[in-house]
C-alpha cells in the first residue's frame, strides 16, 4: 500500500502556510490592515462614516526652506536634560507654552 | 494519382463538386494528370477563395506575410479594402506637444530629461534630522517638512522604477541610502509629535494646579507671577524699551564714529527674555 502523493506533497505544505484573504470558501474574513471606513447594512449595503474616512492635508510648501536633510558639517545634536524623564517632562512643555503662547 | 495537382478539399465540399461536375473527369488541356473537376470556381460551391497569382505554399497559411506592425495590408480583398482609410502620420512628423513647465507632476522627476539622476548626484545629500533638532520646531514647520520628505521619497521611488524599466544601470544603492535618510527624518518627526502629545496631556494635568494658568476659558490663560504683583510697571517697561531703541538709532545716524556715552546701569530698563537662538 502506498500513501497518496498529494497528502504528503504540495497539499500538506500548503496547510502549513498562513491563511490569506483568498483562502476558505466563505465565512473567513481577513483584513489587510487598512482599517474600517464605515459599516455594513443588514441588506448587504454599506454606509460610509465620513468621520472614519482619512483625508490627507498637504500645506502650501511655498517659501519653505527646510529639506529632508541636514548638512553633515553640523554634528548630531542630542538633548541634555537634568532628570530621567528628560524631554517628556510636562513642566518643560508648560514652560515652553508660557514663553511662546502664553502672552499675546 | 493526380495528387500533386489536386487541391485538398473537405469531404462535404468534395461531394458537392463531384455531383455538380458529373461529366468531368476527362483529361483537361492542362495535362492528363491534373484533375480539373476540383478546380471549379463557382462561388456558391467553392468555400475557399483564391487570389490572382496564388500558389500552393507548403504550410497553407492564409496569413503568410501579413503584418500589422510593418503595415503590409491584408492579403485578401476585404469589404473595406476600397474605402480610403487615413494613413497615420510618421512618428518624426508628429506635432510637438506643449507642456506646462510649472506643472505639479514635474515634482515627481529628479531630472526632466532622464527621470532618474546620476548616482553621483543622488549620493550628494546630508544626514537625517535628529529628534532634538526637531523638538524646537513648530507644528507648521514639522507638517511641511513631513510633506517635503514624502515628495522626496516619491521622487526616489519614481527614479527607481524608471531605472529598472529602462535598464538605466547602477544607482540602486545610492537611492536606497538617500531614501533611508529621508525615512529617518520622517521617523524623527513622528517621534517628536508623539512625544509632544504625551507631554501636553501631562502638562494639562500640571496646569490645573498652576496658579499662573487659567484653564477655564474665560480671561487670559496665562498671567506671569511677576506681572501679577505690579501690572503698571510692566506697561511702562515696554514703553521705555521702545523709546530707548529709537534713541539708539538716532544716535547711530548722527555720530556713527563717536565713542559710546557713559550709561548708568540702573537706568537701563529690563529687556524681554531672549528669543530662541537661530538653528543653523
Amino acid at each position: 500500500m502506498q500513501p497518496t502523493s498529494s497528502l504528503l506533497g504540495r497539499a500538506m505544505r500548503y496547510r502549513r502556510l498562513r491563511l490569506t484573504t483568498k483562502d476558505v470558501n466563505k465565512g473567513f474574513y481577513k483584513g489587510t490592515g487598512t482599517g474600517t471606513i464605515g459599516r455594513h447594512t443588514k441588506h448587504g449595503g454599506f454606509i460610509i462614516e465620513w468621520e472614519k474616512v482619512r483625508s490627507y492635508v498637504c500645506p502650501s510648501l511655498e517659501n519653505f526652506k527646510l529639506t529632508p536633510f541636514v548638512t553633515k558639517n553640523v554634528k548630531k545634536t542630542f538633548g541634555e536634560y537634568e532628570d530621567r524623564i528628560g524631554p517628556k517632562n510636562p513642566q518643560l512643555y508648560l514652560n515652553r507654552w508660557k514663553s511662546e503662547n502664553g502672552l499675546d | 494519382m493526380a495528387s500533386s495537382g489536386a487541391i485538398r478539399m473537405r469531404p462535404a465540399v468534395m461531394g458537392v463538386v463531384v455531383q455538380s461536375c458529373r461529366q468531368a473527369a476527362k483529361p483537361s488541356s492542362l495535362g492528363p494528370y491534373i484533375n480539373t473537376v476540383a478546380l471549379s470556381t463557382t462561388a456558391s460551391v467553392l468555400k475557399r477563395h483564391t487570389y490572382k497569382g496564388a500558389r500552393d505554399t507548403r504550410d497553407h497559411s492564409k496569413k503568410r506575410g501579413e503584418s500589422a506592425l510593418r503595415r503590409t495590408g491584408t492579403r485578401w480583398r476585404l469589404s473595406m479594402s476600397d474605402e480610403p482609410l487615413p494613413i497615420p502620420v510618421p512618428r518624426e512628423e508628429l506635432p510637438f506637444v506643449e507642456t506646462d513647465p510649472d506643472h505639479g507632476l514635474w515634482d515627481f522627476f529628479q531630472d526632466r530629461k532622464t527621470v532618474a539622476q546620476a548616482p553621483e548626484l543622488d549620493s550628494q545629500h546630508g544626514r537625517a534630522w535628529q529628534v532634538e533638532e526637531l523638538r524646537h520646531k513648530s507644528w507648521d514647520d514639522l507638517h511641511r517638512l513631513w510633506w517635503v520628505c514624502v515628495k522626496e521619497r516619491n521622487r526616489i521611488s519614481t527614479a527607481q522604477w524608471e531605472r529598472t524599466k529602462s535598464e538605466l544601470g547602477f544607482g540602486d544603492a545610492e537611492a536606497k541610502t538617500r531614501d533611508r535618510e529621508v525615512r529617518f527624518s520622517m521617523r524623527a518627526i513622528k517621534h517628536v509629535l508623539t512625544e509632544r502629545f504625551y507631554a501636553w496631556e501631562d502638562a494639562v494635568k500640571l496646569a490645573e494646579e498652576d496658579p499662573e494658568v487659567d484653564l477655564s476659558g474665560k480671561g487670559t490663560p496665562y498671567t506671569p507671577s511677576e506681572y501679577l504683583e505690579d501690572e503698571l510697571d510692566g506697561e511702562a517697561m515696554y514703553e521705555a524699551d521702545v523709546t530707548a531703541a529709537e534713541e539708539e538709532r538716532n544716535v547711530k545716524k548722527a555720530e556713527p564714529a563717536s565713542a559710546p556715552a557713559m550709561i548708568d546701569p540702573s537706568e537701563i530698563p529690563a529687556s524681554k527674555p531672549p528669543g530662541e537662538a537661530l538653528r543653523i
